[in-house]
């Protein structure tokens, strides 16, 4: 029987992470993974990550992705793709499918890193042609460059559905509505924002009641509950789309643990049934050790540290490493994933109702129901009214990310030492319109305004990720935050740069009086 | 259907073309791709019927939930999510469990 010092199962970022490592200080590493390509969901997530430098905020996923797979490479990481292990006992006997053939190996110790599953609700129709999952949308449009429908309703309103909807814009296809059952939107409520001021509406407490279509999707029935779940008569609404994305939640894939006797739960705050495992990823069978979504469900970035973490716990428990290196490493490690884990969507969190923001302004009630801020926007520090040009940061949520803060080569910013702290525009400073801030926010919140030129009209300079690209004297639109026409508007200026990384500044001109609502442009 | 620009991704790389048949009917793909992704480009969104005659098609698109099954190559319950395009590939709707 072949053995391996470490047997991985999951090439996804928390396995990658994990089988690094473990290989860069000398362990002989395997890693299985059941797809054609390795990096998991990573080359799928075309936004931009949020976090800190640590973390590699404002990249895009994918980039992270390529970058996962180079370390893998140079850290000597053999990856055996098209491999699926079916089998996994307490021992650490793994069974693993490679083609037509099962074979039986041995690992010394081994990281289960095998991700997390899409959750499905069931109505009348679900099993439609053309209802599919938010992850099968994202697979189709950002790997394969096919439209996953023309006319998509999505369901769920977490950070999944709504960046799944957003990046249903950019495929080119129509989102006709977000719909969710709760009462309010899961995500982030920038992800919602941008999503918003493009126009689609939001229904809270609003579920599918039935999907219509004989072959295949042809319509979809929606109508609002009540605080039960129950449908209220009478609130019936009807949308002619081809197809209706679910994006209602994701399950820890834990069967491997399971099967392998590890200690389970199950955890609400991890998201499911997960096994029992210390900070270290350890489980509770000897050698046997869990990364990433399969021991809670949180997102790429915290599964790759967890991943870092699981590595080198493992190389400790055999030696590879002292003590002292172990511990210098693992510290970086945790106040990394430490940082990532606060705010107001912090695990700890889940469920919990939100009144007031960290600096005790109140939570937009508008964001969470409607999708888009209204007047309360002038409640938040990085929203002033400044005379001339200066940056309006729409962030009013406190989540762990703060690249506008270095992005800002004039100091106008400050976040502080806080991660989660709201962006504070500070009204003394010298905007030089670089535009670095808007371009390096990963919530797409952040916006050039000189609200007075001098004529009546003012600029605002927005973030812009659609083609066709507007070009300079292009006379269109001017959208509110609620996607809602609103002026005139002429474009005066559209600048791209390798240092914007695929977000396009777009500068358009309206009437002062709009300067404050203009929020997207529309041709 | 196919995106041939995307904004953050460019163009889509020149590929390949090849052809196979879908139910008899002949239709061009890319070498590669997923069974899936170029009968979906073609506009055809069942795979299968089930044994009761209701239809499948693509569902999660990573080959886990498996209604995207196929008969290819005279080879059923193949996963035409994960299964690359070939030239001459044989392509038939599923009826039933097989």
């Amino acid at each position: 029987m072949k053995r391996y010092e470490l047997i991985v199962i999951g090439a996804g970022p928390a396995g990658l992470s994990a089988a690094i490592e473990a290989a860069k200080v000398g362990m002989e590493v395997i890693v299985f993974d059941e797809n054609a390509r390795p990096g998991g969901q990573l080359f799928k997530q075309i936004h931009k990550f949020f976090g800190s430098k640590e973390h590699r905020a404002k990249v895009r996923g994918f980039k992270i992705g390529e970058d996962l797979l180079k370390e893998a490479e140079e850290a000597g990481v053999t990856v055996q793709l098209n491999a699926t292990v079916v089998g996994l006992y307490p021992e650490k006997e793994v069974n693993v499918r490679i083609g037509d053939e099962i074979k039986h190996i041995k690992g010394d110790s081994v990281i289960i890193a095998t991700g997390a599953s899409e959750a499905v609700v069931n109505f009348p129709g679900w099993t439609l042609p053309g209802v599919i999952g938010a992850g099968a949308a994202q697979t189709m449009m950002n790997l394969h460059h096919i439209q996953p429908g023309k006319k998509v309703l999505m369901l769920g309103s977490g950070n999944v559905g709504l960046v799944v909807s957003y990046q249903l814009l950019q495929a080119g296809c129509e989102v006709a509505a977000l719909v969710d059952a709760a009462p309010k939107i899961g995500g982030y409520g920038v992800h919602a924002a941008k999503v918003s001021r493009c126009g689609v509406p939001f229904y809270l407490s609003h579920t599918i009641k039935e999907v219509e279509g004989t072959d295949c999707v042809t319509g979809v029935t929606i109508a609002e509950v009540d605080s039960s779940f129950q449908f209220i008569p009478g609130t019936e609404k009807h949308f002619d789309v081809d197809t209706v994305c679910l994006a209602v939640g994701l399950n820890p894939m834990s069967q491997l643990a399971e099967m392998a006797q590890c200690q389970m739960e199950d955890n609400p705050k991890k998201a499911g049934f997960v096994p029992v495992a210390d900070e270290y990823g350890r489980t509770s069978v000897d050698g046997i050790y869990v990364a990433g979504d399969v021991s809670g469900i949180e997102e790429a970035s915290s599964a790759m540290i967890e991943g870092r973490i699981a590595g080198i716990s493992v190389a400790r428990d055999f030696e590879y490493v002292s003590e002292e290196e172990f511990k210098e490493k693992v510290e970086g490690f945790e106040a990394a994933l430490g940082s990532l884990r606060q705010g107001m969507f912090a695990p700890e969190n889940r469920g919990k109702n939100i009144e007031k923001t960290e600096e005790g302004i109140a939570v937009s009630k508008n964001l969470l129901k409607k999708g888009y801020l209204e007047e309360e926007v002038f409640t938040f520090p990085g929203v002033k009214k400044i005379k001339g040009l200066h940056p309006v940061i729409e962030c009013t949520q406190n989540i762990p990310c703060n690249p506008c803060q270095d992005a800002c080569p004039k100091g106008c910013i400050k976040i502080g030492e806080k991660i989660t702290s709201l962006p504070d525009v500070d009204e003394n400073s010298q905007c030089v319109g670089c535009g670095m801030c808007v371009a390096s926010c990963s919530g797409q919140a952040i916006f050039l305004v000189n609200e007075d030129t001098g004529d009546g009209m003012g600029t605002v300079t927005l973030p812009y990720e659609f083609l066709p690209l507007p070009k300079v004297g292009d006379k269109g639109t001017a959208l509110s935050r609620k996607g809602e026409k609103i002026c005139e508007a002429e474009v005066v200026d559209i600048r791209t740069s390798p240092a914007y990384d695929h977000t396009s500044l777009l500068t358009m001109r309206v009437p002062s009086e709009f300067v404050m609502n203009a929020r997207f442009y529309t041709g | 259907m196919r995106i041939e620009e995307h904004p953050i991704l460019g163009k889509t790389e020149e590929r390949k073309k090849v052809t196979f048949t879908y139910d008899g009917k002949e239709i061009e793909g890319y070498e590669g791709e997923p069974i899936a992704a170029a009968l979906k480009a073609a506009g055809v969104m069942v795979h299968r019927h089930t044994r009761k005659g209701s239809p499948r098609g693509i569902f999660c698109a990573i080959g886990r939930c498996t209604d995207c099954v196929m008969v290819v190559d005279g080879k059923p319950n193949i996963r035409t999510c994960v299964t690359p395009l070939s030239e001459g590939m044989t392509v038939q709707t599923q009826h039933g469990c097989k």
